[in-house]
């Protein structure tokens, strides 16, 4: 009897396994190639002049000890995470404040919630040229303040202004995604929860912190976890506002690999900087698995 | 029985996945007669998924032919004159003979090098592309165009086009994989009714007068700067900063490979001046070439740095002020210095179709058709005994001609990128972070140095 059980449990495994396999193989092909590709790219001296001609040889960690000892690239590190946690503070909190905000019933809460979506609907090669506009000396953020008096700095021509310029741009289009999420979070949080709450005495603030917040835990992980993904990989809009300059102000890890590789045809140095991106992100990934995973527990 | 079934749809689905994607991957096939379904074909391949399929069709509608060879050429021109130009001579060719049939697919220039690079290694590749001339060593490096030496001397017609812009389409052995199609330079572009409202009834002649003349026209009250130019950080500010560089001031005057000197430090000196005292804006670190001239043209500029084909845009000024062009007044009275550039057109790496293609160059870049080109484009042919009778600008066209006499190739050299990278990293720091020139360049030297002693360049 106990033998057939064992026959069973393991033809259903076996079965388990037939379902795995096709997307393990899907994923090994799609996701595990490029990426063992790239790390071998990464230890090698792949460049312009030995790209198809062969003659490309491995270099250990030779590409990663000279980008480490590389200024510019140890700029682009403090510049990607600078960009990364800045977004994430303001967006997060502008758009938990929107989704609170949106949450209650009013009047035009709709329409004014989807007027607010825009930015976020709207693709990041334009959002990077409305920044480019808006930035510039004579645009409109400056023609405002002149008008109160003040005279605005030079956002995208220094160095110590144009990341923010790129920040103030992405946080615009970051907010709503924010919102979104934790809109459908809030939603989820029982009104009797609140209305006990209520008849027990508990005021807006206690409310807020003792029951919206933790309900909501799940849902500001998975937020905060998919905005420092979708931030960290930033390329577009720094790349359209500003190429990545002045002197590498605003240059982060995806613009930086991508210039290494598709402007100077450094492609294993591109491939190493490619390589910090990943393992960055995949210990954010491990982090949020981890955390995903007490909290079941 | 019922998860049996399941397993088996499933596995048929993800390989009807994998499948599509690799149908869509090979889908490129040049040798196809079939000239209707060709312009579908690679417009289904995701080497060219930003290719303008409105372009591809305009092309692909005029085949003459079912049994003609299907060559695909790959473009970037995307200005209002020659991007409708290259749909009608590709239609020209097609209607004038019944053995190749050319399709010519739009994509844009960023996506047409990345599609380059990857092709080097996929060999996903058009059977014509165009490149821009100092980039041309690199792609040649990477394998990406295929020597033709061989065909082209046979033609015979080799000894008529310039040195300098026929080197770009050689590499360092001096093989042939391409021909130049069109060139420019670049010279000086003056607001003459700000230049006279300064008291000035003629344009620079040299370096000391033209930041005279900057300083005099820069109006701040009412947004006006003396002068314009472009120095982003990509190959464009490098194109425009290296006349300034290379000035013949006092004498001398150096290439690339020498930054150091007294006349480049000088050079790049005048334009930290011109933005330190406000009469360049600085904003010119982020300005592409077409956006220093929409200065100019929006009179916000009395001087502005500009291209040959800006004289097929001089109609956006619409008679809002008198204008009119001189030398690049980079050094002494008499002396100027300018950059060649231009669009290469090669045959690429695994062409099937090799003495069609070569066929197509010889007549676009033939005697003839050089000099059409350059009037519909506003560009300068690439050959001597080629005549543009230009309808339009003529004194402006007269102007960069003879600026050509003082114009550089850039390289060739397969390393390029990573030297025209240094000359703006250089100039960006003298003009955002006010380091001394001198520093900035002998700090550029430190990058191109080495490449230039591994391969000198020409």
């Amino acid at each position: 009897m106990k033998g057939k059980q064992l026959s069973i449990d393991k033809r259903k495994r076996r079965e388990a396994y037939g379902f795995i396999l096709p997307a393990f193989l899907y994923m090994l092909l799609v996701l595990g190639y490029p990426l063992i590709y790239n790390v071998f790219l990464s230890f090698k001296n792949v460049n312009v002049k030995n790209l198809t001609k062969g003659g490309s040889v491995f270099v250990g960690l030779q590409n990663y000890i000279e980008l480490f000892q590389n200024d510019t690239f140890l700029l682009v590190i403090k510049n990607t995470f600078v960009f990364t946690i800045a977004c994430l503070i303001f967006q997060f909190t502008i758009g938990f404040a929107f989704a609170i905000f949106f949450y209650q019933k009013f009047r035009l809460s709709g329409p004014i919630r989807g007027m607010v979506l825009v930015s976020y609907m709207m693709p990041m090669a334009v959002t990077g040229l409305l920044g480019k506009n808006i930035f510039s000396n004579l645009g409109l953020i400056n023609n405002l303040l002149s008008k109160i008096g003040i005279t605005g700095p030079e956002w995208l021509v220094n160095t110590s202004t144009a990341l923010i310029a790129v920040i103030i741009m992405n946080c615009w289009v970051g907010i709503p995604f924010n919102m979104l999420l934790l809109i459908s979070g809030l939603t989820s949080i029982s009104g009797e929860v609140y209305e006990s709450a209520s008849i027990d005495g508990a005021n807006w603030g206690q409310r807020f912190v003792f029951i919206t917040l933790p309900m909501m835990k799940g849902s500001m992980l998975a937020v905060l976890m998919l905005g420092f993904i979708y931030t960290f990989r930033a390329f577009d809009l720094m790349y359209i506002m500003t190429a990545g300059g002045p002197l590498n102000s605003t240059d982060v890890l995806g613009t930086y690999s991508y210039m290494l590789s598709f402007t100077q045809f450094q492609f294993s140095k591109g491939s190493a900087v490619a390589m910090v991106l990943f393992v960055c992100l995949f210990i954010v990934g491990l982090f949020y698995l981890h955390l995903l995973s007490k909290e079941d527990d | 029985m019922k998860k049996i079934l399941a397993l088996m749809l499933t596995g048929a689905m993800c390989l009807s996945l994998v499948a599509c994607g690799g149908n869509s991957a090979g889908s490129t096939d040049n040798s196809n007669t079939d000239s209707g379904s060709a312009a579908q074909e690679s417009a289904d391949t995701p080497a060219a998924p930003a290719a303008d399929s409105s372009n591809t069709e305009a092309a692909a509608d005029s085949s003459a032919s079912g049994s003609a060879t299907e060559v695909e050429l790959w473009h970037y021109f995307d200005a209002s004159n020659d991007k409708e130009a290259i749909i009608e001579w590709v239609d020209e060719y097609n209607t004038l003979q019944n053995d190749i049939h050319i399709t010519a697919t739009y994509v844009s220039r960023e996506e047409l090098m990345n599609q380059y690079t990857i092709g080097a290694l996929s060999g996903e590749l058009p059977d014509i592309g165009m490149v821009d001339s100092p980039d041309m060593a690199s792609y040649i490096s990477l394998g990406v165009f295929e020597d033709i030496t061989a065909e082209l001397n046979a033609w015979g017609e080799l000894d008529k086009f310039y040195p300098g812009p026929l080197s770009s389409c050689m590499d360092s052995d001096g093989n042939l994989y391409g021909l130049p199609q069109n060139s420019n330079c670049l010279a000086l572009a003056c607001n003459m009714d700000l230049l006279k409202a300064a008291g000035y009834d003629h344009m620079p002649t040299n370096v000391d007068e033209f930041q005279e003349m900057a300083a005099a026209t820069t109006d701040t009250a009412n947004g006006v700067y003396g002068f314009a130019m472009c120095c982003i950080s990509t190959e464009e500010g490098t194109f425009q900063i290296i006349p300034w560089l290379r000035s013949n001031y006092n004498g001398a005057g150096v290439n690339v490979d020498n930054l150091t000197a007294d006349s480049a430090v000088h050079g790049l000196g005048v334009l930290g001046d011109l933005i330190s005292s406000g009469s360049m804006s600085k904003e010119s670190v982020n300005w592409t070439q077409s956006d220093a001239f929409n200065q100019f043209v929006a009179g916000k500029a009395a001087m502005c740095e500009v291209g040959t084909w800006h004289l097929a845009m001089t109609g956006d000024i619409n008679g809002a002020f008198e204008y009119d062009f001189c030398l690049l007044p980079t050094g002494s009275t008499g002396t100027s210095t300018s950059t060649i550039g231009g669009e290469n057109f090669g045959i690429c790496t695994g062409a099937d179709n090799k003495a069609a293609c070569v066929d197509f160059l010889k007549w676009l870049c033939s005697k003839e058709k050089e000099g059409e080109w350059a009037v519909t484009a506003g560009k300068i042919p690439t050959r001597s005994d080629s005549v543009a009778n230009y309808d339009y600008e003529q004194d402006g066209f007269a102007v960069f001609v003879d600026e050509m006499n003082y114009a550089q190739a850039r390289g060739p050299h397969p390393e390029w990128p990573t030297i025209g990278e240094a000359i703006y990293t250089a100039a960006q720091a003298v003009f955002v972070d006010g380091t001394d020139p001198a520093d900035a360049l002998s700090k550029a030297m430190e990058t191109i140095a080495p490449i230039v002693a591994e391969t000198p360049l020409p």
